[in-house]
């Protein structure tokens, strides 16, 4: 999954690495076209277009799959639509060239409609749900016999040359081939260095938090699939002119689909350079298998697909590209405590004011099921101030918070935001609350775990800089200012619990918040780390951004907390000054105990 | 009787736990008390085998439990009642007590124990043909010690039994602790509520970011200055 | 009318068909939360062994059973230990899938080679004669099937509300954690669940042989028709799954002779897609489910 190499600009060692990677993917793409010249044979001409093609394809299906993380194991229908675009408009008389842009924009439609409905299925169920439109693609292609032939299968009218994509020679395919196989591999790799790329790991690892930073996790998959379709129908027509002949139980065949999605895992699902190791190495099986063998050994290279793809899931869960990573960057390893200090600026001493209100809270209620989890629940927040919220464990203060960041709709009542520009709006969706400067944390932390440290921080950075180079700089600087600098080439995963916080907040930093909601962050760090904790956020109000913190941590919240808001039960129980709000005698009963007056 | 010497432990390469050590013996009420965060939980965890320590030992009634699996840590008289109550939400009250039984030494007196369990909470009859996740909040927890005790343990443990509880039906759980403790059976209870808990036990631990950093007779720790300003923010 | 009863009783049979693939699907994914790709894999081996078998040993076909249902139990067991068990806290739930999809692969291409291409035809041995049930003409082999699909889901639902053992099943499908806490072991639970479905399939499969022919790719057809009755059923549910495949079956043979027969399969994927996207719910259980807020 992961695919670091191809994205820090590491330093040191990481740095030959990436350029040695480099160096041997145009090894090998030269290898697809010089082998073939060179031995000069028809039989490894046609397996070398055949790597060409099934690459490009299993490239394509990787945005979607890999990056996107949506496992679609129907994208024959893609291909399928671009072959019979290609094949119908050429016995129409019409170049495959322009049939292919007529394929492609075909597939962009049918893409959208088949996967909008189904982002919000998961794993396996996203999994069927494209077999089953796969199969109902192949039931209409074989009903409307008219336009598709039907089980009899349509030939195209044999004009050679290089406007209908048919030669005498297997050169040229192979040229057009491999022209295809670079294209879909420059888009695989443009998309996996910008801001779209990362937006759709980022989404694929854990989706609220990719929506919290502000991405639009629909759009962006979307995006994904579109492009994806597209390049797979634009390889569909190319292959259907190479083929001469195409039916539905080949065009949209499942095994097809799984065949794309297998090179990918095998190579290394989510990489740029996976697909096309896997191709590489698993094509030229099933063509010798079909050439050398013949019907003798029907069913051998599938059988030998089937075990290499068990063997890999158990043993290389990250393909062929998770060895090679291995073996290029070393032990790099971050172990031990994450320490580094927190490099909070020095308070002003400057008395402190709150300024005009920011965010307004009228009247929330929540239920589930028969819980009522919020009970008319108000209250406004200041520029510049700190709110910490306090009670019980199942009190209902995250659930509020999930009102207050677009995650949860309240049944009634309602949340507005000051925006920027001084009016109030009414903000619904978590995109929404992004875009009016409102950040949040998660009380689980939720780290993208198969990005570094310095790519989790830039998913947040890129709301506010869109270009790479830009949000990684504000991502750096974030990040040092949280003393998470040192780890910045760190995969997220590798992290104690003490980071993961801090690289929760810096994720919600780098967005340059207005409103800051902060969910229980001081939770298990040790008394150290608190103090630092409290003196950044000092820090950070200091500079007009608001905050509110839900904290068990007393201390913390005592010292840090302009106003304090206690609710117990889904209800506001008390709010008020700090010291006023711990000897209010609700306060002490619900939550501190009431043998707290005794004692 | 549960001896924990020396524990490290963890999940993946995070470190909860360091150089954990503790004992109880039979018959005890014996607490854990600590923010939240403090790794109470995966203390628990660890000693019933959901976890495993990465060094140090755990014996129990002399024998070492340490690589024990969490089935057989629960066929050797140790139960863990799980913080959040984690019942079966789709199966009766009936069954989920049923459940509790499963285990080898429990199974053979199983009506039996099923009726001495419920004339300690004559409320959960009533509710014995209900799905469980039609309880409130308080009988669930209700039936979760009651499935514990299902298992004739010689030790239970509780991991904050007061978890999301009204203060009203916290102090029924404690009561209930206290009978559970009053028929011999020893008991081992996590809690962030720290004065309830220091009340109904013994002696108690307090554990700080993974470290055991005071042990002493719960009525000491009460007056402890350190317990009083850190948990009680006094 | 007479049509309309024919085609029926048609759909009927062939819901008992689907219901009997269907169940031991449902019941793997209902308790180990795998989607069990190969299913109908499952199904094509247990059709070529009971057509060695019954033709090896000139034995009527169901007797068979006694042999393939276990040996299909000790398949299932075997990919429960070996493949899943080893995968199950993988991160990603993407090499699950991948893992089933791979055995499916696998054994269809392993049959290919062995067998070949061409169809096995089971000896019917007699259950391929008609008989009359008022106005309606029906195989006796799929009044067979259709009895044994009935036996096997109330047998299986008796198992799991009635035992020890079957409480214990359900108690790790609904709470894993605590059901270790319980005493249960949860690894061997999951293998016997494996085990138990793939031998339900087994058992289905030396019905279904003397009424098919066999050949590698029979499974693919059988295992998408048998997810489409087991979502409709919702997810892990037994009865459900029976009473899915009922209506699949009617919608099948109904649709077949009312729409065209080259369309059936259209018009049961689009019912599956609508229930997948419309009904999530059905999906996932009643509860609710909060995992988008804090998984």
């Amino acid at each position: 999954m992961t695919d670091t190499t191809s994205m820090t600009q590491a330093s040191g060692g990481g740095l030959s690495a990436q350029k040695l990677g480099l160096i041997a993917v145009a090894v090998l793409l030269a290898g697809l076209i010089a082998v073939p010249v060179a031995v000069g044979d028809e039989f490894v001409y046609h397996i070398f277009i055949t790597i060409c093609l099934f690459a490009a394809l299993s490239t394509a299906w990787n945005i979607v799959g890999g990056y996107a993380g949506q496992l679609s194991l129907g994208h024959a229908i893609f291909y399928g639509i671009g072959g019979y675009a290609g094949v119908i408009l050429v016995n129409l008389g019409i170049s495959p060239w322009f049939g292919m842009f007529a394929g492609a924009a075909v597939a962009v439609v049918a893409a959208i409609v088949v996967s909008w409905p189904c982002f919000r299925l998961h794993g396996p169920f996203f999994a069927l749900a494209t077999i089953a439109f796969l199969e109902v693609f192949r039931v209409l292609a074989l009903h409307f016999r008219e336009l598709t032939g039907g089980a009899t299968g349509l030939m195209i009218q044999l004009n050679i040359g290089w406007e209908w994509m048919v030669f005498r020679e297997r050169l040229p395919a192979l040229l057009i081939a491999f022209g295809m196989l670079l294209v879909c591999l420059a888009v695989a790799w443009a998309i996996r260095s910008h801001r779209l790329g990362f937006y759709l790991v980022a989404t694929r690892e854990r989706e609220s938090a990719a929506k919290a930073a502000g991405v639009g996790t629909v759009k962006v998959r979307l995006m994904a699939v579109s492009i994806s379709a597209a390049l797979s129908a634009m390889v569909g027509t190319f292959h259907a002119m190479y083929l001469t002949f195409i039916e539905p139980e080949s065009m949209f065949s499942l095994q097809f689909s799984i065949q794309i999605a297998m090179f990918a895992l095998i190579g290394g699902i989510g990489t740029v350079w996976g697909p096309l190791l896997g191709a590489v190495l698993l094509v030229p099986i099933t063509e010798f298998a079909r050439g050398a063998l013949g019907s003798e050994a029907i069913g051998l290279h599938g059988f030998v697909y089937g075990v290499v793809l068990m063997l890999v899931v158990l043993f290389l869960p990250n393909g062929i590209m998770g060895v090679v990573h291995r073996f290029t960057s070393g032990s790099e390893k971050t172990e031990g405590e994450q320490a580094a200090p927190v490099a909070a600026a020095p308070r002003s001493a400057v008395p402190h004011e709150a300024g005009r209100e920011v965010m307004r809270v009228e009247g929330l209620q929540k239920h589930f099921g028969g819980l009522h989890v919020t009970n008319d629940v108000g209250f406004t927040l200041r520029e510049g101030e700190i709110l910490g919220v306090i009670g019980p464990n199942g009190a209902g203060k995250t659930t509020v918070f999930n009102m207050l960041s677009g995650f949860l709709k309240p049944d009634e009542g309602r949340v507005s935001v000051l925006s920027p520009s001084g009016e109030w709006q009414e903000p619904a969706t978590p995109a929404d609350f992004a875009t009016l400067g409102v950040g949040r944390t998660f009380q689980i932390v939720q780290p993208f775990a198969a990005m570094t440290v310095e790519e989790n921080i830039m998913v947040g950075a890129f709301h506010r800089h869109p270009h790479v180079g830009d949000a990684r700089e504000a991502a750096r600087e974030t990040a040092h200012r949280m003393g998470l600098g040192p780890y910045l080439n760190a995969e997220a995963a590798s992290l104690t619990i003490g980071g993961l916080k801090r690289l929760e907040v810096a994720r919600v930093m780098a967005m340059e918040p207005r409103i800051l909601l902060l969910d229980e962050v001081m939770a298990g760090i040790n008394q150290t780390d608190v103090r630092r904790a409290v003196d950044l956020m000092l820090s950070i109000r200091d500079t007009g951004v608001s905050i509110i913190a839900i904290e068990h941590v007393m201390q913390a919240v005592m010292s840090l907390s302009d106003r304090v808001i206690v609710i117990n039960s889904g209800q506001i129980i008390a709010q008020g000054d700090p010291h006023d709000v711990v000897r209010d005698e609700h306060v002490i009963e619900a939550y501190l105990g009431k043998e707290f007056t005794h004692a | 009787m549960l001896e924990v010497k020396n524990v490290d432990a963890g999940y993946g390469s995070t470190v909860i736990l360091q150089d954990i050590s503790l004992h109880v013996e039979p018959g005890e009420v014996v607490t854990i008390v600590g923010a939240n965060g403090a790794g109470k939980t995966t203390l628990l965890r660890t000693i019933s085998g959901l976890v495993k320590p990465r060094t140090g030992a755990i014996t129990f009634e002399g024998k070492d439990i340490t690589k024990l699996e969490a089935h057989d840590t629960v066929d050797r008289g140790i139960t863990l009642i799980p913080e959040g109550r984690q019942l079966f939400p789709d199966m009766t009250v009936r069954d989920n007590l049923l459940m509790g039984a499963y285990c080898r030494h429990a199974r053979d007196y199983q009506d039996d124990t099923l009726h001495e369990v419920l004339e300690l909470f004559p409320r959960l009859r009533e509710r014995l043909d209900q799905h469980a996740s039609s309880l409130s909040g308080g009988e669930q927890q209700m039936v979760a010690i009651a499935r514990g005790m299902m298992a004739r343990p010689k030790i239970l443990m509780f991991d904050e039994p007061s978890l999301g509880l009204a203060p009203i039906i916290v102090s029924q759980v404690f009561e209930v602790i206290a009978q559970v403790a009053a028929t011999g059976t020893t008991v081992l209870i996590v809690e962030q509520n720290v004065f309830h808990t220091l009340k109904a036990a013994d002696r108690g631990y307090v554990l700080e970011n993974g470290r055991m950093v005071l042990s002493d007779d719960a009525d000491a720790l009460l007056q402890n200055d350190h317990v009083r300003q850190a948990y009680l923010g006094i | 009318m007479d049509t309309f009863l024919q085609i029926v009783a048609n759909g009927l049979m062939l819901g008992g068909l689907f219901a009997i693939v269907a169940v031991g699907l449902t019941l793997i994914f209902g308790i180990v939360k795998v989607i069990n790709f190969a299913h109908g894999e499952f199904l094509m081996v247990g059709m070529y062994l009971t057509f060695l078998l019954s033709t090896g040993m000139d034995v009527h076909p169901y007797l068979t059973a006694a042999a393939v249902a276990p040996a299909l139990f000790v398949l299932g067991a075997l990919t429960q230990r070996l493949l899943i068990q080893p995968l199950m806290s993988a991160r990603d739930e993407h090499v699950q899938i991948f893992a089933t999809v791979g055995l499916s692969t696998a054994l269809m291409n392993l049959a290919l080679l062995v067998f070949g291409a061409d169809i096995a035809n089971t000896p019917a041995h007699g259950v391929r004669s008609q008989v009359m049930l008022g106005e309606v003409r029906i195989l006796t082999g799929q009044l067979w099937v259709f009895g044994a699909a009935i036996l096997l889901v109330i047998g299986l639902q008796l198992f799991m509300k009635k035992t020890r053992t079957g409480r214990a099943i359900r108690a790790t499908a609904q709470n894993r954690a605590a059901a270790r806490l319980m005493g249960i072991n949860d690894k061997f639970i999951y293998i016997l669940t494996f085990g138990l479905g793939a031998a339900c399939v087994g058992l289905g499969s030396s019905l279904i042989a003397p009424l098919y022919p066999t050949s590698p790719t029979i499974g693919t057809y059988f295992v998408l028709i048998a997810f489409v009755c087991v979502v409709l059923g919702g997810l892990g549910s037994i009865p459900g799954a029976f009473f899915g495949a009922l209506v699949i079956g009617l919608v099948d043979a109904l649709s077949g002779f009312y729409i065209g027969s080259d369309l059936r399969e259209a018009v049961v994927f689009t019912i599956f897609l609508l229930i997948l996207i419309l009904k999530p719910s059905g999906l996932f259980g009643t509860r609710m489910n909060l995992s988008h807020v804090s998984p």
